[in-house]
């Protein structure tokens, strides 16, 4: 594939994103008319449009939007910490480990903590806490006095994620219909639950995110040359590692934590992306956060309109329109490389 | 100056190294030879801070090398290791430029160096293309050329030392030949090669200063007449060797 310029991919992926945010503003099982959207944020005026906008979609959009740029950033940011364009968030334990926090909440009684203290849900909490400390385990087992071991730690991650898997399998074995029934919704990768409470948690650790990690783009693009080139560069290389993997579990730790398990959007975006403007971090961080967000947000617009007024889970969709584009991707990148 | 002051390396009980003292000047060519296992790799992880000593220590240009701020220290001290682990499909412009993370000299003069360091390697016309479909060769020489980029010119932190791992191992004859010619017009500008190779007379053809690594230890070390002895080569690759003297230069030849 030809390469395109950088800023010509972010600005045509900032166009896609506009594009997708007013789609996502517009459609769903009600319908509203572009005009509506002038008077969004007058408090006197109280129709009805007005109300869904400002309670449901305008929350539910930028939900998406943050989600998708999180992860999307995150896993061009995993990807280039373990030099390999496979890698993905959840390779860290974080998404095993927040639906062991997720179903703990659930199993234990869910329902009478919903709505408890700071107005987000106990599950939420649940699956922040474990998706951290999952991914805190992995990084411990990985590191010695030598440094942190990417290798050592993909191994822990997927240790770690068959037993988080076994555990989740326990409490659901365990657990009545209705609970496990939610479960497995959480599991699927939802956004419905969004409101403002949420998108005010992940912006927080998003926007901040979203200007640290590109100013670590030059320091990456040293890591793919290898640790000891890296090292050889003036890149503090122990001292990134674990900025990075801290930056990283937080961010896809929040997005999994209010969303669910969104599969899919950390490993083909950030691959996508780097097809085509290349593989400069200082570019494809930023790049993969904007198609991220771009791309969940119309995800989230089709889960929510496909079988209005009934709403599949995103998570599904991510993963029903996901991999057969990866697949798609991976048998044109062979093709080319036998022809 | 780099200098090994009575470096000792043992892992697991098992003495790497013992005892080496070694120093690298500026302005001159110093090769690591040895047969396999002598301990060449490692003895170069300790002289560029990859791993430290168990005893001993190495300074460089008047402080421990430990001492050093990672970021002066790439400016002036450049290390090419064997192998790359690069598999992301960077052009060989974006390699090369990556020599120049250390530098704040800005893009113009960056894009110079790069250019320069592209054509001193035969690589300009790899420009464009991208590394995971270069052969071999063509990825040592961008490899190359990024670490020649690292140290083009001068700085105010100190000497600067280029130090090479196999740099010809993937070489047809030419590329050796023209390797060997940019050491030199390196250590010509007042930088310190020290470079590990497997040719005893590339080396001989080449380097001011000849180190004979044997198990751990430094067996033999001085100019290539010095180190180069039918005795020598017996004692440390047990091998049968006579020693010419090449027609043109007048360094020492092994002919096995």
């Amino acid at each position: 594939m030809r390469r395109q310029s950088p800023s010509t991919f972010i600005f045509i992926a900032s166009l896609i994103f506009v594009l997708a945010l007013f789609l996502g503003l517009l459609s769903g099982a009600v319908d509203i008319h572009p005009s509506k959207l002038l008077g969004l944020f007058s408090l006197s005026n109280m129709d009805m449009d007005h109300r869904i906008l400002q309670t449901i979609r305008l929350p539910r959009v930028l939900l998406a939007a943050l989600a998708g740029a999180c992860l999307a950033s995150c896993g061009a940011v995993m990807q280039g910490l373990f030099r390999n364009p496979l890698a993905d968030p959840s390779l860290i334990g974080v998404s095993s480990g927040a639906s062991v926090g997720a179903s703990c909440v659930i199993f234990f009684g869910g329902a009478s903590l919903v709505g408890s203290g700071v107005g987000l849900p106990a599950i939420t909490i649940g699956a922040f806490i474990g998706g951290l400390m999952a991914t805190s385990v992995v990084y411990r087992l990985a590191t010695s006095v030598a440094g942190t071991s990417v290798s050592t730690m993909l191994l822990a991650g997927i240790a770690i994620t068959a037993l988080a898997g076994a555990t989740t399998s326990l409490f659901s074995f365990f657990a009545d219909n209705e609970m496990l029934r939610r479960i497995s919704l959480w599991q699927m990768g939802n956004l419905d639950g969004a409101d403002w409470p949420r998108v005010a948690t992940l912006a927080l650790v998003v926007v901040p995110l979203m200007l640290v990690l590109p100013r670590e783009g030059q320091a990456l693009n040293g890591m793919l040359l290898g640790e000891s080139e890296a090292r050889h560069l003036g890149v503090a290389v122990e001292r990134l590692k674990r900025r990075l993997i801290l930056l990283t579990a937080l961010g896809v730790g929040v997005a999994v934590a209010v969303s669910g398990v969104v599969a899919f959007v950390g490993l083909i975006v950030p691959h996508l992306v780097r097809l085509l403007i290349g593989p400069d971090h200082r570019y494809l961080i930023p790049g993969s956060a904007i198609l991220g967000a771009a791309l969940l947000l119309l995800a989230d617009t089709a889960a929510r309109t496909l079988m209005s007024p009934a709403e599949l889970p995103t998570g599904v969709l991510t993963a029903l329109l996901g991999a057969p584009f990866f697949i798609g991707l991976l048998l044109q990148q062979r093709q080319k490389r036998v022809g | 100056m780099l200098e090994a002051r009575q470096l000792s390396l043992s892992i697991s009980e098992f003495a790497l190294l013992q005892n080496i003292d070694l120093q690298i000047n500026p302005g001159k060519v110093t090769a690591i030879l040895g047969p396999n296992g002598a301990g060449k790799t490692s003895l170069l992880r300790l002289l560029t801070g990859e791993s430290l000593p168990s005893s001993g220590e190495v300074i460089f240009n008047g402080a421990p090398l430990s001492q050093w701020q990672p970021k002066q220290r790439a400016k002036i001290l450049s290390v090419l290791p064997q192998g790359s682990q690069l598999n992301f499909p960077f052009t060989a412009r974006e390699v090369v430029m990556m020599g120049r993370i250390p530098h704040a000299t800005g893009l113009i003069k960056d894009t110079e160096i790069v250019d320069a360091a592209l054509n001193a390697v035969g690589g300009s016309y790899l420009d464009k293309r991208f590394y995971t479909q270069m052969s071999g060769g063509e990825k040592q020489r961008v490899q190359l050329a990024r670490v020649l980029a690292q140290i083009w010119e001068a700085d105010v932190s100190g000497d600067r030392f280029l130090i090479l791992d196999e740099p010809t191992s993937a070489f047809d004859l030419a590329h050796q030949q023209l390797t060997l010619k940019i050491v030199r017009d390196f250590a010509c500008q007042g930088v310190g090669v020290l470079m590990v190779i497997h040719d005893l007379n590339l080396a001989a053809g080449c380097a001011d200063q000849l180190v004979m690594l044997n198990c751990g230890q430094i067996a033999a070390q001085g100019t290539p007449e010095a180190v180069l002895t039918t005795e020598m080569i017996q004692n440390v690759f047990n091998v049968e060797a006579s020693i010419g003297v090449h027609p043109k230069t007048g360094a020492p030849l092994v002919i096995v």
